[in-house]
């Protein structure tokens, strides 16, 4: 029965996605949905069914199929279901499941209707397989899948040409960190020789100290990638390009989360490097307080988030690095599902405003959207740290985590880092829903949406308010710490006693988040004319912000341009001069040869045989000499 | 025992030898056609001296009982012109036989001197053993095999079907 | 106990007489039943390695099977190519099948 869900998890979206991909253009049309979403439904029940055996401590690790096997190099394709995959599985089967209901709404009356279900069913399908998979390559293989997925899901709207850019964009800089991914793989697989997660973990400990740094450090570049670490964030806010539902889809709650996975997946091999795990929570910190600091200053409603999204991947690659592996994937948890509820009620505040993606255009809206508004709030309050959201406790035990393991610079930044992240979300609720209408037209237009798109937002609130409580508490020893415990086993800290402090902590960053919010209330709603007068006043910082600190026109100048100019000096002086010459000149002796030769090609098929059968004759004659 | 083994090798390899020889030197097609056929029987007879008595009977039912019988048709379905030599026989032909002659030669000797080191005691795969093999470990293949002849199956009847004029 | 060797030179003599027969013969039909004479000359080969082979377990005798599919196959395909020739050419020798010439 087991072996039967796990088949079907990602095998019914995989159908899903062939038949609605080849019939729904010219037979299924606006009736896409009904397929493709009783196909993830199904898998959502499976999924949960799964997660309740795991709960009762079932595993399950099964070799279904020997894909390559040539002389040493074997893979297998197998399927590993434990605690970490159960995790895994929860939010990508619960967020997938809402957004593929949501998207019936939002994508309504879009002339891609169908090859937008089937792509999603596509992307369904590669997620499932990359966390439910046993070893390092269908590892890569459905990290490349879901990849591709991404791409075509950013430039859905493909005759848009930013739409386009942001897909190719996506695409290259995942390349880079897929690049030392791939390097990571081959060298895990030329120190040991295989490449089975329980193979390599066992062995884990015989390889020498460089090498598994080298090991970790690649494969972190490949995290770096998907999961948008600075420097390679880049990708992850243009991607906002594509709709809604895939921002928060895959760009919020699932494929961005697969560089977590992945790490996490392979604690194994990063406890033996305390160099490697200080570079992920080096990066992570860095990237939690930047990107943060750019989320500060966004006018776009979903930039604002795609930079909050990255920003909290940071704090979850700080708590993996600091090895508070539990943590980690608890905010990993949260963060999916109140991510995931915020991108969604952004959609539904673009869809009322009739694709305004400006927030300095709305204001005014909490009467006009009132489930739309109060789904935000319960989003914005749990990313927050409310205390009692799922936020607060998550967020939370990634700071215990980074200050118990003695690494206070890192609390210390995380902790900026969270006011920050309370200011940007309640600096996007004030301007997006409070105050006056800034652009009549917009608002006496605004709408509320339909069912199919509100009732996934309640849905998804639901677990934005309880996840915390269900996983957090105690707070010492959650329950999330003790279902991941036989994961993380080899890799555990020494147990951590639970006291005054602790509650300190916990007051403090709710005190902070709190300190945050009401920052954002007197900025945006007592005082409207400060922003402006604190924005002068910081003018530099403020600009720097402001423009993402310049980092895609560093690229530009460091790599693009240079390629370009180099390309171009090629194109124009070796090009023309040097190989067109030679191009042509051999062209002109080609034609003379073949001039000669044509005859040959006589289309006698028996005469090519026979020439076949020559060729055969002389080899076996040289074979016959060399060996006797 | 042995001794039979060993007679009866020899009179199925004269059979096969000579009905394929026959395949290949008879003018009439339905001949050449039913000498194939003596050859795949002799072949089936090889495979039962070798203990594989599934792929003998897989022998005798897909080449003796579909594709011969789809030759026969095809011939059948064609209408065919008889006159000398030359309109059988390709001009390369008499170049060809002792190329072929010389190749098959040099294999024979290749073949025949090098050291097979894992060449033990015969064995002899049961039923079981092929019927797990296939639908595990070549599970893919087999499914790509089936697909292959669905395909041709279909290209077949599209390009067998008359033309609508 | 009848030899590998013999058996792989069985094999061989069949192969080249199929090929002699390819390469020899102009009739279109005639082509593909020597080809199917190949394939046998190769089947035989396998099973012949699988049975000595301490270590095959039958896999020689799995490639068979794919043989025999595969032969299946390109006998429905190479006749089906014969009539629809014959009916457009009203011919059947392969020469005639020229059309890519150089």
């Amino acid at each position: 029965m087991m072996k039967t869900a796990v088949l079907l998890i990602p095998l019914l979206p995989l159908a899903s996605f062939i038949i609605t991909g080849l019939f729904g253009k010219r037979y299924f049309k606006e009736k896409s949905q009904y397929l493709s979403v009783a196909a993830v439904a199904v898998s959502w029940l499976l999924s949960i069914y799964l997660i309740i055996q795991v709960e009762r401590g079932e595993e399950l690790s099964w070799q279904v199929y020997s894909w390559i096997a040539a002389g040493k190099f074997k893979v297998d394709i197998g399927f590993l279901v434990d605690q970490l995959t159960a995790v895994m599985l929860l939010v990508v089967s619960t967020v997938g499941f809402m957004v593929h209901v949501y998207s019936i709404g939002y994508m309504k009356g879009d002339g891609g209707y169908y090859r937008f279900f089937a792509y999603l069913n596509l992307f369904m399908f590669s997620m499932f397989m990359l966390i439910l998979g046993n070893n390092f390559l269908m590892l890569y293989v459905f990290w490349e899948a879901v990849g591709l997925c991404s791409y075509l899901l950013i430039s859905f709207w493909y005759t848009k040409q930013s739409a386009a850019n942001a897909g190719t964009k996506a695409f290259l800089v995942n390349r880079v960190g897929d690049f030392g991914f791939g390097l990571g793989i081959m060298l895990i697989f030329v120190t040991l020789g295989t490449l089975s997660y329980s193979g390599v973990f066992e062995n884990a400990g015989r390889i020498g100290s460089g090498t598994i740094t080298a090991i970790c450090l690649l494969l972190f570049m490949g995290a770096m990638g998907k999961s948008a670490q600075f420097p390679l964030h880049v990708w992850l806010p243009d991607a906002m390009e594509g709709p809604t539902p895939v921002s928060s889809l895959i760009h919020a709650a699932t494929m961005v989360n697969a560089g977590v996975y992945m790490v996490a997946r392979s604690s194994p091999l990063f406890h033996q490097s305390h160099t490697a795990m200080f570079v992920v929570a080096l990066v992570g910190t860095f990237t939690a307080i930047f990107a943060a600091s750019i989320g500060l200053v966004q006018n776009d409603i979903k930039k604002v988030l795609a930079y909050s999204t990255v920003s909290q991947l940071g704090y979850m690659f700080a708590a993996l690095g600091v090895g508070a592996w539990a943590a980690g994937m608890f905010h990993l948890v949260a963060h999916g599902f109140f991510k995931g509820l915020l991108f969604l009620c952004s959609g539904s505040v673009i869809h009322a405003v009739s694709g305004e993606q400006d927030m300095r255009k709305m204001g005014g809206l909490k009467n006009k959207i009132k489930i739309t508004y109060w789904t935000f709030v319960i989003g914005a309050l749990a990313i927050s740290g409310f205390p009692g959201l799922a936020g607060f406790w998550s967020k939370d035990s990634v700071l215990a985590g980074a200050f118990n393991g003695g690494y206070w610079y890192f609390w210390l930044v995380g902790l900026i880092a969270a006011f920050m992240t309370a200011f940007y979300m309640f600096r996007l609720i004030f301007m997006t829903f409070h105050g006056k209408p800034r652009d009549v037209e917009l608002y006496s237009h605004a709408h509320e949406s339909p069912r199919s798109m509100t009732i996934p937002l309640i849905v998804l609130a639901i677990p934005s308010v309880l996840i915390g409580l269900v996983l957090g508490l105690p707070p010492e020893d959650g329950h999330i710490d003790r279902f991941l415990e036989p994961v993380f086993e080899a890799v555990k800290g020494e147990a951590h006693h639970f006291g005054a402090l602790d509650v300190g902590l916990m007051a403090l960053s709710a005190g902070i988040g709190l300190a945050g919010i009401f920052l954002a209330w007197v900025f945006y709603i007592k005082r409207p004319e400060l922003p402006e007068k604190a924005g002068a006043h910081v003018g530099v910082l403020y600009k720097a912000a402001l423009n993402k600190y310049w980092i895609d026109e560093i690229y530009f100048a460091l790599f693009i341009n240079p390629v370009r100019a180099l390309g171009r000096g090629l194109w124009r002086w070796v090009d023309v001069g040097i190989i067109d010459g030679f191009v042509n000149g051999s062209a002109r002796f080609f034609r003379g040869v073949g001039m000669v030769l044509r005859p040959a090609q006589s289309g006698k098929i028996q005469a090519y045989m026979f020439s076949m059968l020559l060729g055969l004759l002389a080899l076996l004659l040289v074979y016959l000499a060399l060996t006797i | 025992m042995g001794d039979f083994n060993q007679f009866f090798f020899i009179l199925l390899s004269v059979v096969i030898l000579v009905s394929a020889a026959c395949v290949v030197l008879f003018k009439n097609l339905i001949y050449s056609a039913l000498s194939m056929i003596g050859s795949f029987l002799g072949v089936a007879g090889i495979y039962i001296l070798l203990h594989a008595e599934l792929v003998a009977a897989a022998q005798v039912l897909i080449y003796v009982g579909a594709i011969s019988v789809l030759v026969i048709f095809a011939i059948m379905l064609t209408h065919h012109r008889t006159g000398d030599l030359s309109l059988y026989f390709h001009k390369q032909a008499w170049i060809a036989l002792p190329v072929c002659a010389v190749a098959g030669i040099t294999l024979m000797v290749i073949m025949g001197s090098a050291a097979y080191n894992a060449v033990g005691e015969a064995q002899n795969p049961t039923d079981e053993n092929i019927a797990s093999l296939l639908f595990n470990e070549y599970a893919f293949p087999f499914e790509l095999v089936s697909l292959a002849l669905l395909v041709a199956m279909i290209g077949a009847v599209i390009l067998a079907k008359k033309e609508k004029s | 106990m009848t030899p590998l060797q013999e058996y792989l030179a069985l094999s061989m003599a069949l192969f080249f007489i199929g090929t002699w027969g390819v390469v020899a013969r102009r009739n279109i039909i005639l082509v593909v039943m020597c080809i199917e004479l190949m394939l046998n000359a190769i089947n035989i080969a396998l099973v012949a390695f699988s049975n000595y082979s301490p270590i095959g377990g039958g896999r020689g005798e799995v490639f068979v099977f794919f043989v025999f599919a595969l032969a299946a196959a390109e006998a429905a395909i190479g006749l089906a190519i014969a009539i629809a020739m014959y009916r457009l050419k009203e011919k059947l020798s392969v020469d005639d099948l020229d059309e890519m010439k150089g």
